[in-house]
């Protein structure tokens, strides 16, 4: 079937052609062969005979094992919801909706007396499980390269803390599965980096983290404090480490 | 307060909030959106990919949250099915080989390894006859691994350059990997056509 390049089409421009991905100046020199030589022709016919077999062995087979879409979608909504940004909607909706304020407010207050009474969901890890790990990075690599990254912690790995943890049942909105030593000072996705932290049922929060891991990162880049000291700072007292950093007693508030 | 009370009592509250939960924000609609257009042709390349459904479904949550995050940094809207495939593709490829690591002794496969049915279970897949499909599936197994990423992909409705992306060659390699396993393929199909 292999034929001089110098008088027929090259496989690659049958695939081309079939395809639609054809350099426009090729293609008229393409059509003009295509319309004198059987040969090419057939070749190309026998192409896209393969191709449309390949396509429905391909689907034929692969869609007969697709679970149903509406579980992975609602799941991904739940993990959506879990990680969005904090915004003042709620409490918008509280002022709006006066009716909603009062379920809103005792479930509020039965989340947090749950949170509150559970000290391994609190604002520290705890430290057998989670003592802190860290990747073998230098200072230039939190700085540069490391802060293009996107740092996801994974489904499966999730729920692995939540186990450990003796979670079950994780509604959305309620935890972050958060580094201790944050990935941009250099801490590693091991298990024991990891914890369950609540987002917004104490007063040092997800959120509050987050401020003081990014305060740490800039003092490290700008050269104030070195990075072991900002990793052992965060994984040893972090709520110590914002109220020195931050020279408050109480998160500021944003 | 006992255990048990507390968990049943926090269910009852996390449903309660999740029905007043707030509206979705522009980013979370838009991969949402993605996710509807793109998580069965992302499930089937992992699939062929020889990673079960489950696994392929943490992978795909994975990669929309990764996406999430991404638009949230205010980074690159440029060619998003792409970038999804190419996240997906070496998660994939991480996924698999944890999965071999765990299964003890099993050997190397090929993208289209053991993940289509027996040909002729269904009337669909009499269409093709038994001979030509297990040809066809012969000669994908013997294509080297990038052809077969390749086809996948293409099969999945990418463009040679988005490819290109997903799998970091070349444009000149996708027409050359296309051009070749289609030339096998074509071969291969048209002896069973008679032609």
């Amino acid at each position: 079937m292999m034929l001089p390049e110098d008088s027929h089409l090259s496989d690659q421009e049958l695939i081309f052609t079939a395809d639609g991905e054809l350099d426009p100046r090729r293609k008229a020199h393409v059509r003009s062969h295509l319309a004198a030589c059987w040969q090419c022709r057939t070749r190309l016919r026998n192409m896209e005979n393969a191709i449309a077999d390949f396509v429905q062995l391909h689907s034929a087979g692969l869609n007969r094992q697709l679970p149903p879409v509406s579980p992975a979608r609602a799941m991904l909504k739940a993990q959506l919801a879990h990680v969005r940004p904090q915004s003042s909607s709620l409490l918008w909706n509280l002022r709006a909706q006066p009716a909603f304020a009062l379920p809103l407010v005792a479930a509020a207050l039965v989340v947090s007396v749950y949170l509150w009474s559970r000290p391994t969901t609190g604002s520290i890890p705890l430290r057998q499980l989670t003592p802190g790990a860290v990747r073998s990075v230098a200072k230039s690599d939190v700085c540069t390269a490391g802060q293009n990254r996107a740092f996801v912690v994974p489904v499966a790995l999730q729920r692995r803390v939540f186990e450990e943890y003796g979670i079950r049942d994780v509604p959305p909105n309620a935890y972050e599965v958060d580094y201790l030593i944050t990935p941009e000072l250099g801490g590693s996705s091991d298990i024991r980096n990891l914890w369950p932290e609540p987002y917004s049922s104490t007063v040092w929060n997800a959120h509050v983290k987050d401020e003081l891991e990014d305060r740490l990162h800039r003092m490290v880049c700008d050269g104030q404090i070195d990075l072991a000291t900002a990793q052992h700072e965060i994984a040893t007292d972090w709520i110590g480490a914002y109220k020195k950093y931050f020279n408050s007693s109480r998160p500021r508030e944003n | 307060m006992s255990e048990p009370e507390s968990v049943a009592r926090w269910e009852l509250t996390a449903s309660a909030s999740s029905e007043r939960a707030p509206a979705p924000t522009a980013g979370e609609e838009l991969v949402i959106q993605l996710f509807d257009e793109l998580r069965n042709p992302l499930l089937r390349y992992l699939l062929a990919f020889g990673i079960p459904a489950h696994d392929g479904e943490e992978v795909i949550q994975e990669v929309f949250l990764a996406l999430f995050q991404h638009l949230e940094r205010g980074k690159s809207r440029r060619n998003l099915r792409g970038w999804v495939f190419r996240v997906a593709h070496n998660l994939g490829l991480k996924r698999r080989l944890a999965n071999r690591r765990e299964a003890f002794g099993a050997g190397s496969q090929g993208v289209f390894a053991a993940t289509w049915p027996d040909p002729g279970e269904n009337p669909e897949e009499q269409l093709l006859s038994r001979n030509r499909q297990k040809r066809l599936q012969a000669v994908l197994r013997a294509l080297p691994e990038q052809d077969q990423w390749c086809l996948a992909l293409r099969a999945e409705g990418l463009r040679y350059r988005e490819i290109a992306e997903v799998l970091d060659i070349s444009l000149a390699s996708i027409s050359t990997s296309l051009g070749r396993s289609l030339a096998r393929l074509s071969r291969a199909d048209g002896d069973d056509r008679g032609y």
